[in-house]
């Protein structure tokens, strides 16, 4: 994992395939870990998160296995359940953005696309048509950051936030995917199924790139389609976080001036989706405000 | 509630302990106590005199300033900051310790 462009190189983090060890420095941990973090689908236990100050932290999906992250999030030990092809989801949907944070980046449930002004951040809640917009934008020639989360930097030298990339893969819901035509999918790269939705591996954007705004997703049918926000809500924001297993102190105080920097920065948007708009409609309008959005 | 009185408060002087950051934004103001990892939402006019605790010698001797901002009586200032420290001692978002100088 390797952040950033060449004026904004980050931390790089190793990730090895090592059960053995993962089995081995976690049975260290016995008695002395703590339970920080717990993901349930209704009565169905998705993620495990634990503990243990200098062994760091083991994340456990019982449907794809195990990852041990060190304490600097610097090294990444994977324990994948065996005969399961897709284990590595648990790496880039969990373990990746969390070695991410441990590593001194905000990380947001977001999605993510290099435009011309810059990265174009969106966030909302589940079904709120993120991964639509960001494909949108892609088959309009934006470059894709990520589809699910995308980490925040404040660069001190010019007093910038820079959105760095994740995992290059666009998730579309089968509701979604059958209104494209074959022309739209193909402008999305190639595609598998998985776990029900579409796959689509489309033009990444490998660099990282100056934030030319954060779109707060609203289903609406109130005017104006966009809207800059001059009183951010900083609970929203904070909410809006991957990671709130992570609260050492130093990590806290992070957050928190990186929300108050983006708050600050005048370039976060409500973004209201009309239910009679589809994902291409709003992909031009928010491409042709961007320009404003910009300045 | 703390034990002591209005008078005794208002000669005190109230510190943000170090464990205690805050950040300003429009129309509020986010406390965050580092070490429970609880954050508390002030609004304008309790922020406004949180910011202005931190740096006055006693706690009384923000009072006229802030009656001439918000153009009320002193006594009305003096009873809403009162109630806020009140609240921020419970909270343990300050400390209340003798008069700097």
């Amino acid at each position: 994992m390797q952040a950033g462009a060449a004026s904004h190189t980050g931390p790089q983090a190793a990730v090895r395939l090592d059960p053995q060890a993962v089995t081995q420095r976690w049975r260290q941990a016995q008695g002395a870990h703590r339970r920080v973090g717990d993901l349930y689908a209704r009565d169905r236990q998705l993620l495990t998160i634990d503990f243990h100050e200098e062994i760091g932290y083991l994340l456990r999906a019982p449907a794809f296995g195990r990852v041990l992250i060190t304490p600097s999030g610097r090294e990444l030990l994977c324990d994948p359940e065996p005969d399961r092809p897709d284990w590595a989801a648990i790496l880039s949907a969990q373990a990746l953005p969390f070695a991410a944070t441990l590593c001194g980046f905000e990380v947001f449930h977001a999605a993510g696309v290099v435009a011309n002004v810059g990265a174009v951040l969106l966030t909302g809640p589940p079904g709120a048509g993120k991964s639509s917009l960001a494909a949108a934008l892609v088959r309009r020639g934006a470059a894709l950051l990520s589809d699910d989360v995308v980490a925040l930097e404040h660069c001190a030298k010019d007093d910038s936030l820079i959105a760095h990339p994740g995992p290059a893969v666009l998730n579309l819901r089968p509701a979604e995917d059958e209104r494209l035509s074959g022309a739209e999918q193909a402008m999305l790269g190639s595609s598998t199924k998985v776990a029900g939705k579409r796959r689509y591996a489309p033009a990444a954007h490998g660099d990282a790139a100056p934030l030319a705004g954060l779109f707060m997703l609203e289903r609406s049918s109130r005017a104006p389609a966009i809207e800059r926000l001059d009183e951010v809500d900083p609970f929203a924001l904070i909410a809006a976080n991957f990671n709130l297993c992570v609260r050492t102190p130093e990590r806290l105080k992070r957050n928190l001036d990186l929300v108050a920097r983006l708050a600050a920065s005048r370039r976060v948007y409500l973004l209201r989706i009309h239910p009679d708009v589809d994902a291409t409609r709003l992909a031009m309008t928010l491409q042709e405000q961007l320009v404003t959005v910009a300045l | 509630m703390s034990s002591l009185s209005t008078q005794e408060l208002l000669r005190s002087q109230a510190r943000l302990p170090q464990h205690v950051v805050h950040r300003s934004f429009v129309a509020e103001t986010v406390v965050l106590n580092l070490r429970t990892g609880k954050y508390h939402g002030l609004n304008q006019t309790a922020g406004r005199m949180l910011e202005a605790l931190e740096t006055s010698a006693t706690i009384g001797a923000v009072i006229p300033e802030l009656a001439r901002e918000y153009e009320v009586d002193e006594s009305k200032i003096e009873s809403d900051l009162a109630e806020l420290c009140h609240e921020l001692l419970a909270r343990e978002l300050i400390e209340i310790g003798e008069p700097a100088g």
